[in-house]
């Protein structure tokens, strides 16, 4: 069968045949903010895998933005660890910019234009000079934004500004890429077209992303791997792989990708059952 | 339509006109409301006088704002990395704020000999307050977002600052000035008023009283003309200082360009 629910089993074996491949791994993981009652997320066990497009789909509230900041270390659980295999992926001081980060909204400085907003990054990483302007000139182009470099945010539209927002996340030259809802403020026809662009930009750079949204479309559409949650508390309800699938362009019109829909939407549906 | 400033300028031709022209038809009394052209008149013959005053006037105004610029925004920083400065410093700039500047000045004027200083430690006290206030909630007021994004790369506080929170904190830190630049007038005045006048050359305010020791009310007139003119260009100074820094991105002046 193309596609299999993962027991526990196949993950542990999964984790041996693939060692080396595995660049993060999140066990039991929970996260109790001192305001609420109960957890916000609950034993979470997660892994990344080298090249993998993974999303994180799930009704609003029940902790996927968490998870993400657990990762990239602005967010520290309550308890449980994340395991680095392959090392220097996480944000360490030595290494702060293996993961980058794209926030829910494009999150520019509107007191500064384009180019020092992609540059932002660098200048807290402390690297300035040619090397610098050559990073930021490769990520311009490589999202679209030649011309605009001395626009100021307000001048963007929501598209341009999500692409500054990308291009600023790219700039570090991370391996992990982790997404929030990125295409959420934009319309269906941009949002597929910016989705395809990073899968794109993921190829050529050999990203590994973790994108988090709450479009089934989208998560079938762009990703190998698949974790639905629960809310209240958030958990890991249930994971897909779809890895063997061909994801061409025209694979959003096929059978199988509707298909696959339907068993994300199903599980996404019998999780909102669970108390 | 008019433009918003050939709005203004007319409104205030109107009400010098019927001003000008009431006196003539109504037969006012010019030792209590002199006309504008009287006033005028006055202004030109004291010219020296006043306008020497005024220089006195702006040089303690400005240097009272000049150095709330610099102590407001110093504290500010100071009170943001450290709760226990807050705490401590807080509450001695807030007493000083509400006390009435007319009872300290007395005890200002003991303490400082040169009355030109004290004069300006009562210009300074009024006028910094408002720069620090509206300073600190600038800065509490950076977006977490923003604050995390820095973060993300390991920003260390002084970076936090410099890429964030300062420039947040800046239209702010613009809108405190506009409010302290008149305070800063208000209190050369006030100041001068109480603590008597300024050696070298008195101010505005000791031409007020002069004035009134004289009954000469169109020269009063003139001098009270004088700081209200100079408040005025103070404030649009201020406006077009704000306009420069902050029309590129700030959505205040979005309907600008």
């Amino acid at each position: 069968m193309a596609l299999r629910l993962l027991t526990d089993r196949d993950r542990k074996k999964n984790i041996d045949d693939n060692e080396l491949n595995l660049i993060a791994q999140l066990s039991s993981i929970s996260k109790k903010f001192k305001s609420a009652k109960t957890e916000s997320i609950k034993d979470i066990n997660l892994e990344i895998y080298q090249g993998d497009f993974l999303s994180i789909i799930g009704p609003s509230g029940c902790g996927k933005t968490s998870i993400l900041k657990i990762m990239c270390g602005l967010l520290r659980p309550s308890s449980g660890k994340i395991n680095w295999p392959t090392s220097n992926f996480q944000n360490s001081p030595e290494n702060p910019a293996n993961l980058s980060f794209v926030f829910q909204e494009p999150n520019l400085l509107p007191w500064i234009n384009v180019y020092e907003n992609i540059k932002l990054p660098l200048k807290v990483l402390g690297e300035s000079g040619y090397k610098a302007d050559e990073k930021i000139y490769d990520v311009i182009n490589l999202v679209g934004l030649k011309g605009f470099e001395n626009y100021y945010p307000r001048q963007l539209s929501g598209g341009m500004s999500m692409r500054v927002s990308i291009a600023r996340a790219l700039v570090t030259q991370p391996k992990v890429l982790l997404m929030d809802e990125p295409f959420s403020a934009l319309d269906e026809t941009r949002r597929y077209g910016l989705a395809q662009e990073i899968l794109k930009i993921k190829k050529e750079k050999k990203l590994t992303v973790v994108y988090v949204t709450h479009s089934i479309y989208e998560s079938v559409l762009l990703s190998n791997r698949i974790y639905v949650m629960q809310a209240n508390p958030g958990k890991i309800f249930e994971e897909f792989d779809f890895s063997n699938q061909n994801k061409s362009k025209d694979y959003r019109f096929t059978s199988q990708f509707i298909e696959q829909a339907k068993i994300v939407t199903n599980s996404l549906e019998r999780s909102q059952l669970v108390k | 339509m008019l433009s918003k400033r050939t709005h203004s300028t007319l409104s205030a031709v109107v009400i010098f006109i019927l001003w000008e022209a009431s006196f003539h038809l109504f037969d006012m009394k010019w030792y209590l409301l002199p006309p504008p052209s009287m006033i005028f008149n006055s202004m030109l013959d004291n010219a020296y006088l006043l306008f020497s005053s005024l220089a006195t006037t702006l040089r303690i105004a400005f240097t009272a704002l000049i150095l709330s610029i610099i102590i407001s925004f110093s504290l500010a920083i100071i009170f943001y990395l450290s709760k226990f400065a807050e705490r401590s410093i807080m509450p001695i700039t807030v007493t000083l704020q509400v006390t009435p500047i007319i009872a300290i000045a007395p005890l200002i004027s003991i303490w400082v000999n040169s009355s030109e200083l004290a004069t300006l430690v009562c210009a300074f006290l009024v006028a910094f307050f408002p720069l620090l206030a509206n300073t600190m909630s600038g800065l509490k007021s950076t977006e977490k977002n923003h604050l995390e994004l820095v973060q993300l790369y390991g920003a260390n506080k002084y970076q936090v600052l410099r890429y964030v929170v300062i420039p947040s904190a800046l239209p702010f830190f613009l809108s405190g000035l506009k409010v302290s630049s008149g305070l800063a007038l208000i209190g050369a005045v006030v100041g001068e008023f109480v603590i008597g006048p300024i050696s070298g050359h008195s101010g505005l305010a000791y031409r007020i009283i002069e004035s009134g020791y004289q009954l000469d009310i169109p020269k009063m007139f003139a001098s009270v003309f004088l700081i209200s003119i100079s408040g005025i260009l103070l404030f649009n100074l201020i406006k077009l200082i704000s306009f420069i820094v902050l029309r590129k991105w700030h959505s205040s002046f979005q309907q600008l360009d």
